[in-house]
């Protein structure tokens, strides 16, 4: 098993390897000759972002984390108006903050190809909301490209670049979590030569103020022009290699697979046996080719589109049939769930109701049989690491409050305080919001309402920057604790202002008390979380300030140092319990809530598992007992 | 061959990932069609995890369909249970028998079923098999505890029809590990096969 790095740099066009959709899409940008690539991470496109950091100086390509999606976009986009082929990506939350650029300059087009990766997750499993980036390409007439395999990902970046080339246009590559997360074989292309000598490619910004300045009268001028691409490009994309008819020809039924729902149809079509229908599949699911399409229904009698989350073609293939006259029964939505992400047995379902026949295997069978399994297993959901500065922090922040206080808090791991026993945690929107709704809260309730704010560092520089001006602006009376750890832990341990460095050296280290002292915070101090009491006492006396005060909870991310020690080869203490002190009060337990202390049935005791045990040391510092000990040197 | 399906389940921060990875690699080497389905992300903070990997001509997606898993790999007895809907009837389950209860448990939340608890749903109602033992006491004895996933894989290839071959699988592990971690891994590895053979009666 090569290293990631050393596979998508490989230059052995022909070789077979297994990539990750993330990297085979970075693998694809390469191939394309990209130049320019800037994003902020977000689950799931964040591998693509890792991948190029550690690709980007061998292969002269000019790559960094920005701080948030918007200057990320930015950042691309003046790239490959200077002519130079450039991306971006974000999970599709991170569209929305970007949505304002994105939607204003749509009209301004491009020079050099400019592809936005944006990655869904259907089902929501690490993400605040489900929505469908699909509805955005419509929203801003641009064609968006959605792969069926890491193979097809990295084909389809390397179209994306040229056909945006070629119409001066932006380009979506939508992927979801199954097809980001998803490993394949993968055929390797070649290399260009800029790509394979590291040569950095430089672009010229030709001055255009009627294309570069959206003053209405240019931005009336954008709109029709738009939309005249967009139909073009809609004619352009029945040509395109990855949409295609196939299956029985003179088939009476067919069926329309946009996307990876592609692959779920094929597996229930093999599953149950069906051979006698026509399929669609359909990599552009906006615009949809009706050059394609209008070959494609010749004949047929009957259609399903199985299709993930929003009816996008559907509506498109609805209008188009509705216009043209004609009468084919058309099913979409009825069979297929609107809601969370497209599986096997979702397809095999819609597909056997809307022939006529049984499922292969009786799922409501298996579903009936797992109630018993969900009464017996229980729950585990993700929690906090062991040793996590967070722990401490909300721990410190709850005793201080109390549990009156309201705990706005954000996007991070410190989202997962919400849970017990730390329950610190009362509300979390989008990143950044903690500040501005706890200013709301204050305001709501006369500013008599205790509040404490909790913010990750990397969500701060995101977006709590201009919600924390506001909060000082307008007089607000509000605790903000910054959960600084150095690092954008949740997706993955990317660097930010707060680390300094970059993948490739040195940046500037921006210190979160230096920003809200500049901005006037009434309050301003830096705990360690490591040190409890200290960090109980600062935000007392923070709470007796009226104003707006900043505490900085300052210590690293345990995940990453820990990382960093077992690579050095570095131990850490470890931590036992003296079980002639343990009372077995379970504070540890029922306040504290490590995942390396578990409590021993038989006897009554707490237990530390030392494989888990990060060697923090909180435990002996809420212990009221003494009881928990390091283990000495040697004995471990 | 059509598909073979398998599901690998645990808690984050075991390996399960890894362990996904590895059999994908030793999938494709052996020339198939391979998907391999991971989620990253918040799920990896000490949550329950799960991995698919699958290989053959009628693959198409990564996530493995409830009641097509040819077999089981789990890191600990409740995530073996928890994913029993994704395996086949008359399936085998390769279970790590090292608990790691959920915070939930300790605070008095919830309750930790038996062993036999386990048991008796994956046999009697699944009717699928069930081969559990320590494995992390195995990978102690072969060096390190870290080496569990290994144990686990080593215990795999030992499946009625697993279409890849114990030294291949074993040679992708030695190809996959820092150099000084491959005796340990090696005898991790063979571990895994000798406790299966014995529980399979082999
Ligand atoms: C708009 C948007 N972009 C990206 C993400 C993905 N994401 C989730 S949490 C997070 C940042 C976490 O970093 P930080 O605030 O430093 O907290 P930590 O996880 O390190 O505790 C990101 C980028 C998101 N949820 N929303």
């Amino acid at each position: 098993m090569a290293k990631v790095r050393d596979i998508v740099l490989m230059d052995k066009p022909g070789e077979r390897v297994l990539l990750l959709g993330n990297e085979a899409i970075a693998r694809g940008a390469l191939e394309a000759n990209i130049a320019v690539y800037a994003a902020y991470p977000g689950t799931p496109s964040s591998e693509l972002t890792d991948t190029m950091a550690m690709v980007a100086q061998k292969a002269g390509v000019y790559m960094e984390y920005s701080t948030n999606e918007k200057v990320a976009f930015e950042t691309a986009l003046a790239a490959a108006w200077s002519g130079l082929r450039a991306m971006t990506a974000m999970k599709h939350v991170g569209l929305n903050v970007a949505a304002d650029t994105f939607l204003s300059a749509v009209g301004m087009g491009v020079e050099g190809g400019f592809v936005i990766m944006v990655a869904d997750d259907p089902s929501m499993w690490s993400s605040q909301n489900e929505q469908d980036t699909r509805v955005y390409a419509k929203f801003a007439n641009v064609p968006v490209f959605e792969p069926i395999s890491p193979h097809e990902a990295k084909e389809m970046t390397k179209y994306a670049f040229e056909l945006s080339e070629k119409f001066k246009h932006f380009v979506l590559l939508r992927t979801t979590t199954r097809s980001s997360h998803a490993r394949g074989d993968v055929v390797l292309g070649e290399l260009p030569e800029e790509i394979k000598q590291g040569k950095r490619k430089f672009g010229e910004f030709k001055k255009d103020p009627s294309r570069f300045v959206d003053v209405p009268a240019n931005a009336r001028r954008f709109h029709p022009q738009i939309l005249e691409k967009i139909e073009k490009i809609r004619e352009e994309l029945a040509e395109c290699p990855f949409n295609w008819i196939e299956g029985k020809e003179d088939a009476k039924v067919g069926i329309i697979a946009p996307g990876l729902a592609y692959a779920y149809v094929k597996e229930a079509l093999a599953w149950l046996g069906v051979n006698d229908v026509k399929v669609l599949k359909l990599g552009t699911p906006f615009p949809v080719p009706y050059k394609l399409l209008e070959k494609f229904l010749e004949g047929l009698e009957r259609v399903l589109i199985v299709e993930e989350l929003e009816p996008v073609v559907e509506e498109q293939v609805k209008t188009w049939v509705f216009d043209k006259g004609l009468t084919i029964e058309i099913k979409g939505k009825e069979l297929v769930p609107r809601v969370y992400e497209m599986t096997t047995r979702r397809a095999v379902t819609a597909i056997a109701q809307f022939l006529g026949l049984e499922t292969p295997v009786d799922f409501a069978k298996i579903d009936e049989k797992y109630e018993k399994v969900k009464t017996i297993a229980p729950p585990r959901p993700p929690s906090l690491c062991p040793a996590c500065p967070h722990r401490n922090s909300f721990y410190a922040i709850r005793k201080a409050a109390g549990s009156k206080a309201i705990f706005p808090s954000d996007i991070g791991c410190y989202t997962l305080g919400v849970l017990p026993p730390l329950k610190t945690v009362d509300t979390t929107v989008a990143m950044g919001a903690s500040i501005g709704i706890a200013h709301g809260l204050s305001v709501a309730s006369g500013e008599k309402q205790i509040i404490v704010a909790t913010i990750g560092d990397s969500t701060f520089y995101h977006t709590g920057l201009p919600a924390l001006a506001n909060a000082i602006y307008n007089r607000s009376n509000v605790l903000i604790v910054v959960l600084d750890n150095f690092v954008t832990a949740m997706t993955g341990d990317q660097p930010n202002p707060s680390t300094g460095e970059t993948p490739h050296g040195p940046g500037k280290r921006i210190p979160i008390e230096e920003i809200a002292k500049a901005m006037g915070a009434d309050f301003v101090a830096v705990v360690d979380p490591y040190d409890i009491k200290k960090t109980y006492e600062t935000i007392k006396e923070a709470l007796k300030v009226k104003g707006v005060s900043v505490v900085v909870s300052r210590q690293i991310c345990a995940l990453h140092r820990i990382g960093q020690m077992r690579r050095r080869g570095e131990k850490w203490p470890l931590y036992t319990v003296n079980e002639e002190k343990c009372t077995g009060c379970k504070i540890c337990i029922n306040a504290y809530g490590c995942p390396a202390i578990y409590w021993s049935e038989e006897k009554k005791k707490a237990q530390v598992d030392p494989i888990m045990c990060w060697g923090c040391g909180g435990c002996a510092q809420v212990c009221p007992f003494g009881a928990f000990e390091p283990i000495k040197e040697g004995e471990q | 061959m059509k598909d073979y399906n398998i599901v690998i389940t645990g808690v984050g921060g075991q390996g399960v990932l890894t362990a996904s990875q590895i059999l994908g690699w030793a999938a494709l080497r052996a020339g198939y069609k391979v998907r391999v389905g991971e989620v990253h992300g918040m799920s990896q903070r000490f949550g329950s995890v799960i991995a698919y990997v699958r290989f053959g001509e009628d693959v198409y997606g990564a996530m493995v369909p409830e009641g097509k898993a040819d077999v089981i790999m789990a890191f600990e007895p409740v995530e073996a249970l928890r994913y029993i809907n994704y395996l086949k009837e008359g399936g085998l389950v390769i279970a790590n028998s090292k608990p790691i209860p959920p915070v939930q448990v300790s605070m008095g939340l919830a309750k930790y079923p038996s062993m036999e608890e386990i048991r008796n749903i994956i046999e009697n109602e699944f009717k699928a098999k069930l081969i559990a033992f320590d494995a992390e006491e195995l990978a102690i004895k072969a060096g390190h505890a870290i080496t569990t996933n290994t144990v686990l894989i080593g215990a795999l290839t030992q499946t009625p029809e697993f279409p890849l071959s114990a030294e291949h699988v074993k040679e992708v592990i030695r190809l996959s590990v820092p150099p000084k971690a491959v005796e340990v891994n090696m005898k991790a590895f063979d571990l895994g096969v000798q406790a299966a053979r014995e529980l399979l009666g082999l």
